[in-house]
């Protein structure tokens, strides 16, 4: 055992370039992988209305430095974009707006490519999508036209294109991302704390051997020596000394757990100068968050379960790696292991031996999983080793978004849904004053909407009224729904004064929430929100819903 | 297509009472402290919302790493003032707008009480724990309405803080940061803790983290920036030499000629940084290494001692001794065919001598306070990660508080808080939180008081101001500062001195903390100002005439303070305490009784308050543990740092 392995990923063997230097701040957040998919995304605004939102998001997308961008816009400049849109003076007056902002926001970063559209009378959105390199995500602002927004759909069906509508009038906005189809993550990343996986309970031979080594004879060794015994291998000791008193069982319940930590605790020796060992303290502590059988984890579990329509062979790559991973568990009844070792007092050299034994566990368990993955794959597909490691690591905290929902909850997109969410949150507002929550957000998302099928910024109050409630049915019934009119009115009220005028803050900050997924999409890091964010600027305030 | 508004005419549709809102925000006089991440965003909003004059305080200049967030910059702009390169591009946004940029430390003393009071709302855009507490206090001094924010990552929030209305920054305890601007670790150091992350991630990771590459530096030369790519080039290369050098008997030497005297001397020649800190003085190599020599320092003996805090001959001992062991382990690996890559481990005690001695030879360039080993190992920190969309949904949520602000709504003051993990929302929010009455910065009376600094002595104080003006009558009281105990009852010598030999300056604190066991005052703060017009026969005036002073009662009932020193603070459980009333409290006979509620530690600054002035006194001096001083020259804030 002399081989020294590295903890986490590497460092880069070349000294920081220029780019990495400047892109420190969110290579922190989502490593080399999440930059370079960054780079090579090319996203496309389909900008219009006041026109805001979209290059505040923009914006947001260009400083971490996305590869390319593209801002469709058939808006000349004029005065009314001077006070919201903060880029255009008065030297872009008459011009193409998406010419000058593509400009613009082009200054922002040096590394990004950007474009626009239409240069000539004859360009429209359709043969702009035709004749560009393929967008790995599209946004569009309201409000969009239908011609422009059917073929923005078309799209986004045809090449799996995520589609993110966004609307801000007045003080309030909401957001709406559609991804093509279910949507796995890999690198969630999770709590640090929470990915520890010391396999206590079901310790593989090297392991044990180790730690029986090192305790052989643990009433003899001296202060120092006993003082710096890895907690792992204390608890590994004792789970020991427990099960041969208790007809081989490890301790399970609760009060077990606590009997078993204070063993472990009156083991410390106290007579010392320190009148305690560090060591013992941090096995005791760690009792109750280690000593647990592993179980299957809900985010994973949905992906065993998750029942396909195409062969195994044809489907990503993500899913043939999670069934290598699942027949794995099948067979050992556990995950493949992470392999990180927490810090903990010991002497470098027996940390570093210890940490060799997790990594090697880890790195025969992941050989394990690609070849399996491999032979599901089978002969013309190369299955990636990292992206093999990637998900063994992370196995416990795979996720999947935009399932479409089994049993009773209607299609993504349908009236039904709205109808469904509405309901309930209907209901949830009925009981709102007893539970102290705060009221539901999702009129402000149906007046909104509503707003745009006007397709009028001149639409008054029961207009919008009208046409959020056709949104939900043909024939709504007033009983059903309580006060929504009442609700819909109040939000109604507002948005007609406002006539399709967003207000740069508002604005601005959606942006930001806006840009925030669209990083978590490209990157495919962190858990994106599925699937519509509405926020309130009067109040401050976000909800999330599945429409 | 739709009729588009200007941003004003939505506001008054949109807000709910928009005559007034729109009348204040235009009218409004709002400062900005800070113009990196947040700021950017924020002055950018603030100027297109209609504010109509800003105020941008920032003492940094740009550096690269700001560019993937703070959008007012551009490459060209590195090294240039953050404040002043804000308000030229924000100005483009709305010529309307009076922007006024200040490249100072809003620590400054131009910056005073009278100054923060002339504002509508102060935004607190700041990436620091002293500067965030320094305008909470001055807010507080002043009355202004504060807007505080912060990010981390995908984190964030924004919390409203009123004077007696909402808490305040310092109305629950702090931790200490972790991390620094990069800006503060290279250039500017003011603390040990940024010698300490230099020390860890810059040098140990230039020289032993990762191995130079050409290709780093082909791209992107153009007109404005090919002299800086220049610099960093020849930096570099400097670098580079000495890497290579790794393990000869002239290393120790070429790194330390490189971080402390060259790389220094190109800093101090940068003047424009030093006009309001002190400049940092190089070292020489041979010099103290003659020094050294003559002391014949043994390592063994040095290394040994890590509680103590080293000489800067014997820090340079350690520098070189840690030297030749991580340069013997980098052989070692290139002999074996490994990387020879060494990252800072806190239990790899080769690289943690290495940062230690480091991190104490440039705090002695930069005169800061050098630390133990001990110390340093707790402290080597982390940079805090910072993305542009969290800085954009941030200040968005603080114009909006700011509208309720300027509408006086803080009964709808929120909160807020990015949530970035959690499912079912991006934002949540809280009422916002009372005041602690506890809190040593805004649970405390404030007044201010004239004061003719050549002639007044602390006895004019004393009978002038605190026994007449304020009422404390026959009362028995102390007064300190940030440095201790300045009188109280058995403590008097410095009742003939003048306020000037005491230290005491225009915007000093006071602290006037009553000693009297039944219904104390509420510690008393009074804030220094230097008189304008002659004061007449009294060289001391308060602002308000006596009946016009209401200090309130202490809000509990204090146990009866014993005379003597006790070594556990009360107990700070409000409940027992207050309910306890005249019940006799066991805390001052019994010591033995408080540490049973330990977690109660935290939770209740009153712990530093009463007692650790107490504790000042009768251990003469801060050399006491449980407390620390905020170290400013106007500062009298005494804070709990268990």
């Amino acid at each position: 055992m002399t081989e020294i392995v590295m903890d986490q990923t590497p460092p880069i063997l070349q000294g920081p370039s220029e780019k990495e230097r400047k892109y420190d701040r969110q290579l922190r957040l989502w490593a080399a992988s999440g930059q370079a998919a960054l780079e090579s995304a090319n996203i496309l605004l389909v900008n219009s209305g006041a026109g805001t939102v979209g290059v505040e998001t923009l914006k947001n997308l260009i400083l971490p430095g996305i590869g390319r961008f593209v801002i469709h816009d058939n808006a000349l400049v004029d005065e009314a974009d001077f006070g919201v849109n903060f880029f255009l003076d008065d030297s872009c007056y008459g011009k193409p707006r998406a010419q000058c902002l593509a400009s613009l926001l082009g200054e922002l970063n040096p590394e990004v490519e950007g474009d626009w559209s239409p240069k000539t009378k004859d360009d429209s959105l359709g043969s702009l999508l035709k004749k560009s390199p393929l967008f790995t995500a599209i946004m569009y602002t309201y409000p969009i036209n239908h011609v422009e927004l059917e073929s923005l759909e078309q799209y986004s069906k045809e090449h799996k294109t995520p589609l993110i509508a966004i609307h801000s009038t007045g003080f309030y906005s909401y957001f709406t991302v559609r991804l093509p189809g279910t949507f796995p993550i890999v690198d969630t990343h999770p709590d640090e704390t929470a990915t520890t996986d010391l396999r206590l309970l079901s310790p593989w031979p090297e392991l044990v051997e180790f730690a029986k080594s090192m305790t052989k004879d643990i009433d003899g060794l001296d202060n120092f020596e006993h003082g710096h015994l890895p907690f792992v291998v204390i608890l590994l000791y004792y789970l020991d000394q427990w099960k041969a008193t208790h007809n081989g069982a490890y301790p399970s319940k609760y009060k077990e757990k606590t009997e078993f930590r204070q063993l472990v605790r009156d083991a410390a020796r106290t007579d010392n100068p320190e009148g305690g060992e560090e060591n013992f303290d941090e096995a005791a502590a760690a009792v109750l968050k280690t000593v647990t059988p592993s179980s299957l984890p809900s985010g994973l579990k949905e992906v065993f379960e998750f029942e396909h329509e195409d062969p195994i062979q044809e489907r990503p790559m993500f899913w043939i790696i999670a069934d290598a991973v699942k027949m794995f568990y099948t067979e050992h009844g556990s995950l493949p292991l992470p392999g990180n070792v927490p810090d903990m007092k010991a002497q470098s050299k027996v940390y570093v031996q210890l940490q060799n034994i997790y990594k090697t566990k880890a790195r025969k368990d992941a050989a394990e999983v690609l070849q399996t993955a491999q032979a599901i794959a089978g002969a013309g597909r190369e299955v990636d080793p990292a992206e093999v490691d990637l998900f063994c690591k992370n196995a416990a905290f795979v996720k999947l978004i935009n399932v479409e929902g089994g049993g009773d909850t209607a299609p993504i997109g349908s009236k039904e849904r709205l109808q469904q969410v509405l309901r309930t949150e209907m209901a949830n507002d009925q009981m709102a004053e007893m539970t102290l929550q705060p009221m539901s957000l999702f009129p402000v998302y149906l007046a909104l909407r509503g707003l745009a099928n006007c397709g009028n910024a001149s639409a008054d109050k029961m207009q919008i009224v009208e046409a959020a409630k056709s949104l939900l049915s043909d024939d709504l019934s007033n009983e059903e729904y309580g006060d929504l009119n009442e609700k819909l009115g109040n939000v109604a009220e507002d948005l007609a004064r406002a006539e399709y005028g967003e207000l740069h803050n508002i604005s601005a900050l959606t942006g930001g929430m806006v840009a925030q997924e669209i990083i978590k999409i490209i990157t495919k890091q962190y858990i994106p929100i599925d699937n519509t964010c509405v926020f309130d600027g009067i109040k401050s305030r976000t909800q999330v819903f599945r429409v | 297509m739709a009729s588009e508004l200007t941003t004003e005419a939505v506001l008054a549709a949109a807000a709910e009472t928009p005559d007034t809102l729109l009348t204040t925000s235009s009218q409004a006089r709002v400062l900005m402290v800070g113009a990196g991440g947040i700021g950017c965003e924020l002055l950018k909003n603030l100027v297109l919302t209609g504010f109509g004059q800003v105020h941008v305080v920032d003492l940094d200049t740009i550096d690269l790493s700001n560019l993937n967030r703070q959008f007012l910059f551009r490459h060209e702009h590195i090294k240039k003032s953050k404040a002043l390169v804000a308000k030229e591009a924000a100005q483009k946004f709305n010529p309307a707008a009076k922007i006024v940029a200040h490249h100072a430390n809003i620590k400054d003393a131009q910056f005073n009480i009278e100054w923060f009071s002339s504002f509508s709302i102060v935004f607190n855009a700041l990436d620091n724990l002293e500067a965030r507490r320094h305008v909470n206090k001055m807010c507080i001094a002043a009355d202004v309405p504060l807007i505080e924010s912060g990010t981390t990552g995908f984190n964030g929030q924004v919390q409203v803080i009123k004077k007696g209305v909402t808490a305040c920054y310092d109305c629950s305890p702090k931790d200490t940061p972790k991390s620094f601007p990069v800006c503060t670790i290279r250039s500017t150091p003011s603390q040990p803790i940024h010698c300490i992350v230099w020390g860890k991630s810059y040098l140990l990771n230039e020289i032993f983290g990762a191995s130079e590459d050409e290709s780093a530096f082909d791209n992107s030369v153009d007109g404005d920036n090919a002299q800086e790519i220049e610099e960093l080039k020849r930096e570099s290369e400097a670098l580079r030499k000495i890497r290579n050098s790794v393990g000869t008997e002239e290393f120790p030497e070429m790194l330390f000629e490189k971080v402390f005297k060259t790389d220094v001397e190109r800093l101090r020649s940068m003047e424009d940084m030093w006009k309001t800190r002190k400049p940092p003085e190089p070292l020489s190599y041979k010099d103290l290494f003659e020094k050294a020599k003559s002391q014949s320092l043994d390592q063994e003996k040095v290394l040994k001692d890590a509680q103590k805090v080293w000489s800067l001959e014997e820090n340079l001992v350690v520098f070189n001794d840690s030297l030749e062991r991580l340069s013997k382990r980098v052989l070692e690996s290139k002999t074996a065919g490994e990387d020879a890559i060494i990252t800072f481990d806190k239990d790899d005690e080769d690289t943690l001598d290495f940062v230690a001695a480091s991190a104490n030879i440039r705090s002695a360039v930069f005169g800061i306070d050098r630390k133990s080993k001990f110390d340093i190992k707790q402290m080597a920190g982390n940079i805090i990660p910072a993305i542009a969309t969290t800085n954009a949904i941030v200040a968005g949520l603080c114009v909006l508080e700011a509208f309720k602000v300027l509408k006086g709504q803080y009964d709808r003051a929120k909160e807020v808080f990015l949530t970035p993990f959690a499912n079912a929302r991006m934002l949540a929010s809280d009422k916002s939180r009372q005041p602690n009455p506890d809190c040593p910065v805004c649970g405390v009376y404030q007044t201010r008081a004239y004061v003719d600094l050549d002639k007044a002595t602390l006895n004019d104080l004393v009978e002038h101001l605190i026994k007449t003006n304020l009422g404390y009558g026959e009362k028995d009281f102390a007064i300190s500062n940030e440095v201790g105990i300045l009188y109280d009852p058995d403590e008097t010598d410095n009742l003939e001195k003048k306020l000037s030999e005491l230290g005491i300056k225009p915007d000093s604190f006071l602290t006037i903390t009553d000693e009297d066991d039944e219904e104390p005052f509420v510690n008393v703060v009074i804030a220094i100002q230097e008189a304008k017009e002659p004061l007449g026969d009294k060289p001391v005036k308060g602002i308000l005439d006596p009946e016009d002073v209401k200090i309130p009662l202490k809000p509990k009932k204090q146990s009866q303070p014993e005379p003597v020193a006790t070594p556990a603070p009360t107990n700070g459980n409000s409940t027992s305490n207050g309910q306890n009333g005249g019940v006799i409290d066991l805390d001052g006979d019994e010591p033995t009784t408080t540490p049973a509620k330990p977690s109660l530690k935290r939770g209740h600054p009153e712990d530093a308050e009463g007692p650790s002035v107490k504790k000042i006194k009768a251990n003469d001096k801060a050399a006491d543990d449980d407390i620390v001083f905020i170290e400013d020259s106007a500062g009298a804030i005494v804070i709990d740092d268990d």
